[in-house]
């Protein structure tokens, strides 16, 4: 697992998907769709998939001495471990915004989305569409990414709107909340966002995997 | 003593099909595939290295089935090709470095003296490198880890006279190591300074698969070589 991540590291990826990482940091700026910050960590992503490409780096895998699910699952473990230190940077913003900076009058003054626990989940449930819409797409042919690409924009795009609104309307100002209000609705919109990013990729790993069983190199 | 066993191989396509495609490879000898451009040299290479699916058919190498000991096998056997190249702007250093994390048999002396012998400069990218010094590259890290039997498709494929020469010069040292090299070609001079045994294809179909002795006492007529042979064979092949 460890051989075919390193591959993934050192032969294939771009060094933007390392540099954009730094965009969970958005989740620290006032008065803007926080959430954008997560799109541009899985456009750096996206910026590896092109890298290989055009390395031939999916043949180059599929002739290593690993089975072919390991190729998919070299692409799985690579995007995942971007997500997740992203998602790092992401949980510290949070963080402090929930205790130190939770009466800040720059974050209290925001039309938008607050960065809260909510926030966090929301975060997850797009690097989940990434991994189902994205990475499953790319694994139809193994070549293609134009199509899937797109479809995840539109995705990630809706979404990122759906959570910039919901908290307008009437009954939801709670997911706006600051600091530990609600806690129990951020605890629990958080662990479900946690559960959708959990199980749409695992679902689109394996549906990965089966695709590129199938698929002629 | 057959390393490599490939038993009535069918692969379909719309507009082209590999038709039971049989033969045999050895320990210790150098065969060439020769075909046409589109003869099915490549679907052949590709479907024995498990990146194309054949509709049917078997593979073995070394008495076991690639279908059931792909990864095992994988590490026996070296892949080169003279039209790809992977990470054209990696350090060859890099990918060695990564490529012998996959390979428990992995010859680092052997790395260095291929190193030496092929003149590589390991802090050159493959995007820096002459053809042949790409073939050369993928060929030092297949016999790096030790590679029993080398797949080679067209590793002559755009090489200069002289650096083709040099290269079939090498695969005559390598069998004296007791390599088996499978080679495609288009270009019979190929076949006729190195081979020991050729496999003919022709429109998906083998027609010949024999020492090349034998493939000169069968096919050739009134004191032909091997490419008037071959040009004759198919001339009739396209007039059938």
């Amino acid at each position: 697992m460890t051989d075919i991540l390193k591959k993934e590291m050192n032969l294939s990826a771009s060094v933007l998907s390392y540099l954009f990482i730094a965009f969970g940091f958005m989740f620290f700026i006032p008065g803007y769709p926080i959430l954008c910050g997560v799109f541009f960590v899985t456009l750096g992503i996206f910026q590896s998939f092109q890298n290989a490409r055009e390395a031939n780096d999916i043949v180059f895998s599929a002739l290593l001495p690993i089975a072919k699910r390991d190729v998919v699952k070299g692409k799985f473990l690579f995007s995942c471990f971007i997500e997740l230190c992203s998602f790092v940077l992401m949980a510290v913003a949070v963080m402090l915004r929930m205790t130190v900076f939770s009466e800040a009058a720059v974050y209290r003054d925001n039309a938008l989305m607050n960065a809260n626990l909510f926030a966090l989940g929301m975060a997850l449930l797009i690097f989940g569409l990434f991994n189902v819409i994205f990475i499953g797409g790319f694994f139809k042919t193994a070549y293609k990414f134009g199509k899937p690409f797109v479809l995840y924009i539109i995705a990630a795009f809706l979404t990122i709107g759906i959570g910039e609104a919901l908290h307008h309307f009437p009954g939801l100002e709670m997911l706006n909340a600051f600091g530990f209000e609600h806690i129990v609705l951020q605890l629990g919109s958080f662990g479900t966002g946690a559960l959708c990013y959990d199980i749409m990729t695992l679902f689109s790993y394996r549906r990965a995997c089966e695709h590129f069983e199938m698929i002629d190199l | 003593m057959s390393i490599v066993t490939v038993r009535d191989l069918v692969k379909e396509y719309p507009a082209f099909r590999l038709n039971s495609v049989s033969f045999s490879l050895e320990a210790g000898r150098i065969s060439g595939f020769i075909g046409r451009n589109g003869a099915g040299k490549t679907t052949t290479i590709k479907s024995m290295l498990n990146l194309v699916h054949p509709d049917s058919g078997e593979i073995y190498f070394f008495d076991k089935p690639l279908s059931e000991y792909e990864t095992e096998i994988k590490k026996r056997i070296g892949y080169s090709t003279g039209t790809v190249n992977w990470y054209p702007r990696k350090k060859i250093r890099d990918i060695a470095e990564v490529v012998k994390c996959f390979y428990d048999t992995w010859d680092e002396e052997a790395y260095r003296r291929y190193l030496a012998m092929f003149r590589l400069d390991e802090d050159k990218t493959p995007l820096e490198l002459s053809e042949g010094m790409k073939v050369k590259c993928n060929l030092l890290l297949a016999l790096s880890h030790k590679a029993e039997i080398l797949i080679l498709d067209e590793p002559t494929s755009g090489l200069d006279p002289f650096s083709r020469d040099e290269l079939l010069e090498l695969f005559i040292e390598l069998k004296k190591t007791g390599v088996a090299i499978f080679f495609s070609t288009h270009i019979i001079s190929d076949i006729e300074k190195c081979a020991d045994d050729i496999i003919y294809i022709s429109g998906g179909k083998i027609i010949a698969a024999m020492p090349k002795a034998d493939f000169a006492n069968r096919f050739s007529i009134n004191g032909e070589n091997l490419e008037q042979t071959f040009l004759r064979l198919e001339r009739g092949a396209q007039n059938d």
